[in-house]
C-alpha cells in the first residue's frame, strides 16, 4: 500500500512581519464569550490561506507521559505537532519523539488491515481478511489454529485465555473486555518489568509513590534515574532549569555518566547493584549524628526505634558502604549532612524503571525512609501526593463465572498482585509448570518478545499457545507469532478515555481524534465492540453447558434472555456507547457543559484554569496561583492545625505537623510486621549473598533508556533513526584499550541465556566491569523495514530472574562475556 | 511608526539535555530533507575530563543570522540575502550551488538540499513569527533553552533577558556580528568548564553600538 510521508509545505516568499509574539492572556476562560480571542495565539484556530486547515488539541502517545499537543491538519494530513502549553503536567514541551509522532501515523510499515496466520508460527506469513473474518477466526479458528469456542469447550475455564497490555489510556477498555466481561484472571501488564518495586516500596512505607516536587526541592539525590534521557513530565523540565546554583543541588549516583549526570553538582560513580548499601550508610550517618528531624520522627514515624537499633547494630557505616559501593566514605557523610541541612526540601528520588537487583523492594523502602527522616513528605519541595480531580465512573455489568480459576503464577513470589509477574507467568507456560493449561493469549499494545528478559523463553511460550491474538499498530516481533492480528489505529486517529492527572497542579485531559483512522484500522473500543458481538452468544452457550451456578440460577430466572442481560453475560453491553459519549458522561455531571466545551477545544481543563492560567513569556506559563497548589494534602491528626499550613513560612514546621498517612500504621512505616510473617525482612537489610560479584574478565550488563526512543515501540521511526541509527555497547575506555577494542568494532556479547552482536563505544563515562546498551533495538520482525536486525536487544541476553517479593524482573544482575569478532 | 526589527536568539545552553526535540521540530516544521548531515539546527557536544572526572558540554546551535553575513556578501547570484527582521535566507531559484556560502560560513550552518537542489539553512521559522511569536525549536524545547526575540524591542523578553545577563558568542573573532547569544552561567565552576579562556564575555551595554541596536531614547 502506498503511503505518503508527510512534509509540511514550507511557506516561501513574503511573510508578513508585522505582528510579533502577541501575548494576550486568558483572563476569564470560563465566563468570557470571546474566550478564543483571549487565548495565546498558538491556540487559536489558524487563519491561514489554507482552505482546509485546522488545529486539534490532542495528547501525545509516543511515550507514557501524555504531553498535551496541538496537531496541525492541512487537507486531512497531519503536518505538524506543536506543544499545547495549557497542561500543567507537560507544561509547554514536545520532545523529539513527540515531534516524530507524525511518522508513527504515516509509517509505511503500519498494520493496515486484519490478518490471519497462514504460515508457521513466527514466520510472519499472513492473509489479509475482513474484520468479520478476523473475529470469526478468534471464535472458531482456522485449519491452522483453534478458536476460543473449541478451547473453552475443552477447558471450561475462562482463565485458560491469558492477556497482557502495555500502558495506555485505553488499557482500561481492553481490560473491561478481558477481565470483566470475558472473565479471565490471567492478566499481566508492564509493572513487573517496570516500577512495581518502587511503587510498592513507597506505598507501604509512606502511603504512596507520590511525585517528587522538583520545582521546589533544594536537594535531590537521583540514583540510577536518568531524567534527561528517560523524560518524565514535569520532572525533566523542572529539574534541569534549576541545577548548578539555581536552586537545586543535584547529586547523581549512577554507574554511567549519563546526560542527567552532566547536570549534577555531584556525580558519584557507583558499582551496579550496591545502591542499598549507600542508602543504609546515609541513614546510619544521619541517625548517628542526630541530624535527622527529630520532631518529625516523633510525630510521624512508626517503628523508628527498631530501625535505629537495626541500622546502628548492623554497623552500616559510611566506611562499610564505601567498600561495597566504591564511593568514598567522606562523600557519603557529606551527602547525608547536606541532605538533612536542606530538608524537608530534600528528596531521594523514587526512580521509575526500577528492579535492578534482588533487593530492590528494600532499596526503595530505605530511600523512602531516608527522605522521611528529613521530613520531606507531603510538603512543597518534597515528595508530594497532590490532588486528583474526580471523574464519574463508567459502570460495567460484570458476569460471574463459576469456573474461572485464579492466576497461574500466584505462588511464584511472595506477593503477586493483579498485574502479575511477567517472567514467572511466561516461564510457567513455557516450562509447562502451570496447574492448568493456558492455551490462548491476547496481546494489546505490548511487545513481550522484546520487552521481557530472555527472549528465547518468550518465543517458546508463544509457540506453545494454541491461539494468540495481537492488537497493535505495528508489525512487532510479537505480531510475528500471532494467529490473528487486529490493527489498531494510532493515537492521532482516535478519541481515548478521558484522564485525570493527580499532582500539586492537577488537571483533566482529553485526547481528541485528529484525523479519521487510516486504512482499515480501528480504536480498541471498536475492536472490543466487534469482538464482543461475535463472541457473546456462542460463549454464552458454552457457559450454559458447563457452568453449574449459571444452570442453577437459570432455573429460577423468568427467561433466559432476561438473565443473560441482567447477569452481564451479554458481552456487548459494555461497549454500546461511543467513547465520546462515555467521556462526556464521566465529565459533565461534575464540571458542567461549559467546562466540557473548554476541555474539548483546549484538550485540558481544571477549575483553577480560569484564574490561574496565564502566559508569562514565550517559554513560561503559570497554571495555578501559588496558594492554590496542592502540596500538602494528607489529613492532619489535629484538624485545627490546618491554618498553620497557610500561615507558616517555615517549611520545617509544616512538615512536622502530625499526619495520618495512608499506610497500615497510619505513619511512616519503618517496620513491616506483615512482611515478617511472609519471611521477608521487615526492615531494609543488606545481605552480601544477594550481591552478584563480577568474575575476572567478565562484565555486569546494565540497560537503560534514551531520549530519542521509547522502549521498543519507536524503533522503526525514520525521524528518530536520524538521531540515533542503532545502539552501541558502552565499555570502559581503559578496559577497551586492554582488549584492543576500538569504536564501532563488532563485539559478541554472551550470557547464560543468549548472545548478540553489537558495535562498541569505548568511553570514560562508564564504570569498569560494566557494559551498557540502550533498550529498544534489535527487532527480528521482517515487517519492520528500518528496525529489522538493527542493533541489539537487551532482553536477548538478560537472564530471567525475579526478585522474590513481587516477582519483578531483575534487570541489572546478568554476567556476560565479550569477544571481538 | 513600526521600528526595524532585528531578530536574534538567546541560548540558555546549560539547560540543554541533548534530547534533540529541537532538531525534529525543525525538520517537521520546515520539511528539511532527511539525513544526518542535513541539519538546520543541531546540538554541539564537547566531551572531556578534568582531573580524571568526565564532563560534557552541550551547545545547541543553528545559523547565527550574522549582521555582517559573509554568506551573503560572497554569493554571486544574490540567492543568499537578508530579509526583514535581519534574517538570512536563501532563494533556491537563484542558487547555483557554487557552495561559496558554505565555505564562507564560520558555523557550518549550511548544507545542500538535494530536493530543491539548492543550499538550505535555518530561517528562524519566519513563516511562524506572526502566528506564534517564536520559532519551532524554541516552542518545543522541554527545558526552554532558547528565547527568540527582537533586539530592537526593549519590551521583548529577549532584550529584558540580555540586559540582566552576561553572554558570549561562538567564533566572535570572525567579525560577522553573530546573533546567537549564549547566556553565561551564573555558576562559576560550570562557566569555567563550558567557556574557553579567550572567549569574550559581553553585557548588553557593550554590544548595543556594534549591533546597531536602536535605543528607545533615540528613536
Amino acid at each position: 500500500m502506498k503511503v505518503e510521508i508527510s512534509r509540511r509545505k514550507f511557506l516561501q516568499g513574503t511573510v508578513s512581519m508585522s505582528v510579533v509574539g502577541a501575548t494576550a492572556l486568558s483572563t476569564s476562560l470560563l465566563s468570557s464569550e470571546e474566550s478564543s480571542t483571549t487565548l495565546p495565539k498558538s491556540l487559536q484556530n489558524s487563519k491561514t490561506n489554507h482552505t482546509n486547515s485546522s488545529k486539534v488539541a490532542t495528547l501525545c502517545e509516543m511515550c507514557v507521559n501524555k504531553c498535551a499537543a496541538i496537531a496541525n491538519v492541512e487537507n486531512g494530513v497531519v503536518t505538524k505537532l506543536d506543544p499545547n502549553p495549557m497542561f500543567p503536567k507537560s507544561q509547554n514541551m514536545l520532545c523529539a519523539r513527540g515531534n516524530a509522532g507524525i511518522q508513527a501515523l504515516y509509517d509505511p510499515d503500519r498494520l493496515k488491515y486484519p490478518m490471519i496466520r497462514i504460515g508457521k508460527k513466527g514466520e510472519g506469513k499472513f492473509k489479509r481478511v475482513t474484520w468479520d473474518e478476523a473475529y470469526e477466526a478468534v471464535l472458531n479458528g482456522t485449519d491452522d489454529f483453534p478458536g476460543l469456542a473449541k478451547i473453552l469447550e475443552e477447558e471450561d475455564n475462562r482463565s485458560t485465555i491469558g492477556y497482557c497490555a502495555g500502558e495506555g489510556m485505553a488499557e482500561h477498555t481492553y481490560k473491561t473486555f478481558m477481565a470483566n466481561k470475558f472473565g479471565s484472571t490471567n492478566f499481566i501488564n508492564h509493572a513487573s518489568i517496570c516500577l512495581q518495586t518502587a511503587i510498592s516500596g513507597y506505598s507501604l512505607t509512606i502511603g504512596g509513590y507520590g511525585q517528587a516536587d522538583l520545582e521546589n526541592a533544594r536537594y535531590v539525590i537521583m540514583a540510577g534515574a536518568n531524567r534527561a534521557e528517560a523524560i518524565v513530565t514535569p520532572d525533566t523540565m523542572n529539574l534541569f532549569k534549576r541545577t548548578r546554583g539555581r536552586g537545586t543541588n543535584l547529586v547523581v549516583v549512577d554507574p554511567r555518566y549519563t546526560n542527567t549526570a552532566i547536570h549534577a553538582d555531584t556525580y558519584l560513580q557507583i558499582k551496579p547493584g550496591t545502591d542499598l548499601a549507600l542508602v543504609l550508610a546515609l541513614t546510619y550517618h544521619a541517625i548517628k549524628k542526630v541530624i535527622y528531624n527529630q520532631t518529625y520522627v516523633e510525630n510521624n514515624f512508626s517503628g523508628f526505634e527498631e530501625y535505629k537499633d537495626h541500622i546502628i547494630s548492623s554497623n552500616y557505616t559510611p566506611e562499610w558502604a564505601s567498600e561495597i559501593t566504591d564511593i568514598p566514605a567522606t562523600q557519603i557523610m557529606k551527602i547525608a549532612e547536606d541532605f538533612m541541612a536542606y530538608a524537608p526540601q530534600s528528596i531521594y528520588y523514587q526512580g521509575r524503571r526500577t528492579t535492578w537487583s534482588q533487593n530492590d523492594f528494600q532499596l526503595r523502602r530505605a530511600q523512602a525512609i531516608f527522605t522521611a527522616l528529613g521530613g520531606g513528605i507531603d510538603i512543597k519541595g518534597g515528595i508530594v501526593f497532590g490532588k486528583k480531580l474526580p471523574l464519574d465512573d463508567h459502570e460495567v455489568n460484570t458476569p460471574l463465572y463459576a469456573n474461572a480459576l485464579g492466576r497461574i503464577e500466584k505462588k511464584e513470589a511472595k506477593i503477586v498482585g493483579a498485574s502479575g509477574s511477567w517472567i514467572a507467568w511466561r516461564n510457567m507456560i513455557a516450562e509447562e509448570r502451570a496447574s492448568y493449561p493456558v492455551r490462548g493469549f491476547f496481546v494489546y499494545k505490548q511487545n513481550p518478545m522484546l520487552s521481557v528478559p530472555n527472549i528465547a523463553k518468550t518465543k517458546t511460550m508463544l509457540e506453545k499457545l494454541d491461539l494468540v491474538v495481537v492488537i497493535d499498530t505495528m508489525p512487532s516481533d510479537t505480531v510475528m507469532y500471532a494467529d490473528v492480528v487486529l490493527p489498531e489505529c494510532t493515537y492521532l486517529e482516535r478519541e481515548d478515555p478521558i484522564k485525570s492527572f493527580a499532582g500539586a497542579e492537577p488537571a483533566i485531559v482529553l485526547r481528541n481524534k485528529v484525523i479519521e483512522p487510516m486504512y482499515e484500522t480501528k480504536p480498541v473500543i471498536e475492536i472490543m465492540r466487534g469482538l464482543s458481538k461475535k463472541l457473546s452468544k456462542p460463549l454464552w452457550e458454552i457457559t450454559k453447558k458447563f457452568d453449574e451456578d449459571v444452570q442453577e440460577e437459570l432455573e429460577d430466572a423468568d427467561s433466559e434472555e432476561e438473565y443473560y442481560e441482567e447477569a452481564g453475560f451479554n458481552l456487548t453491553d459494555a461497549f454500546t456507547h461511543s467513547q465520546e459519549d462515555i467521556n462526556k458522561h464521566m465529565f459533565v455531571p461534575k464540571y458542567g457543559e461549559k467546562a466540557w466545551q473548554i476541555l474539548r477545544e483546549k484538550g485540558v481543563f481544571y477549575p483553577e484554569m480560569e484564574n490561574g492560567f496565564k502566559k508569562i513569556d514565550n517559554n513560561t506559563y503559570q497554571y495555578y496561583r501559588e496558594d492554590k497548589k496542592y502540596h500538602t494534602v494528607i489529613k492532619l491528626q489535629d484538624e485545627s492545625q490546618h491554618e498553620a499550613i497557610d500561615t507558616c513560612v517555615n517549611p520545617r514546621e509544616i512538615a512536622e505537623l502530625k499526619r495520618i498517612f495512608n499506610t497500615s500504621s497510619k505513619k511512616v512505616t519503618c517496620y513491616l510486621a506483615s512482611m515478617k510473617k511472609k519471611g521477608i525482612d521487615p526492615m531494609p537489610t543488606w545481605h552480601d549473598s544477594e550481591y552478584i560479584k563480577v568474575p575476572d574478565g567478565k562484565f555486569k550488563f546494565v540497560t537503560g533508556r534514551h531520549a530519542q526512543f521509547t522502549q521498543n515501540s519507536t524503533q522503526n521511526n525514520t525521524m528518530l533513526l536520524e538521531l540515533m541509527n542503532e545502539n552501541h555497547v558502552w565499555i570502559n575506555d581503559k578496559e577497551a584499550k586492554k582488549l584492543n577494542i576500538k569504536f564501532a568494532d563488532v563485539l559478541e556479547i554472551t550470557s547464560s541465556v543468549g548472545k548478540v552482536r553489537i558495535k562498541a563505544y569505548p568511553t570514560a563515562r562508564i564504570i569498569a566491569q560494566t557494559i551498557f546498551y540502550v533498550h529498544g533495538f534489535g527487532a527480528h520482525s521482517t515487517g519492520l523495514t528500518f528496525a529489522h536486525m538493527n542493533g541489539a536487544s537487551d532482553n536477548q541476553i538478560i537472564e530471567d530472574r525475579i526478585e522474590p517479593i513481587f516477582g519483578s524482573a531483575i534487570m541489572h544482575d546478568t554476567i556476560v562475556s565479550i569477544k571481538k569478532v | 511608526m513600526e521600528h526595524v526589527k532585528n531578530y536574534a536568539m538567546a541560548l540558555n545552553y546549560q539547560n540543554c539535555i541533548n534530547c534533540k526535540g529541537c532538531e525534529v521540530a525543525c525538520k517537521e516544521e520546515n520539511g528539511v530533507q532527511l539525513g544526518a548531515d542535513k541539519q538546520r539546527i543541531w546540538v554541539g557536544m564537547v566531551e572531556g575530563s578534568i582531573f580524571g572526572k568526565p564532563f560534557v558540554n552541550l551547545y545547541p546551535s543553528q545559523c547565527n543570522h550574522c549582521i555582517d553575513a559573509p554568506c551573503v556578501s560572497v554569493c554571486p547570484t544574490n540567492a543568499s540575502h537578508v530579509v526583514d527582521g535581519g534574517i538570512v535566507k536563501v532563494d533556491p531559484q537563484k542558487c547555483i550551488l557554487c557552495k561559496g556560502c558554505m565555505e564562507a560560513c564560520p558555523y557550518d550552518a549550511r548544507f545542500i538540499d538535494d530536493v530543491t537542489v539548492a543550499v538550505d539553512k535555518c530561517t528562524f521559522c519566519d513563516h511562524r513569527i506572526e502566528e506564534y511569536g517564536t520559532t519551532s525549536c524554541q516552542a518545543t524545547c522541554p527545558t526552554k533553552v532558547r528565547l527568540f526575540g527582537d533586539l530592537n524591542d526593549p519590551q521583548s523578553d529577549l532584550v529584558k533577558l540580555l540586559k540582566t545577563k552576561k553572554f558570549f558568542f561562538q567564533k566572535e573573532q570572525e567579525g560577522t556580528l553573530p546573533k546567537l547569544f549564549y547566556i553565561l552561567p551564573d555558576d562559576e565552576t560550570y562557566a569555567r568548564q563550558s567557556v574557553s579562556a579567550d572567549t569574550l564575555i559581553h553585557t548588553w551595554d557593550d554590544i548595543t553600538n556594534s549591533y546597531g541596536i536602536i535605543d528607545e531614547k533615540r528613536s
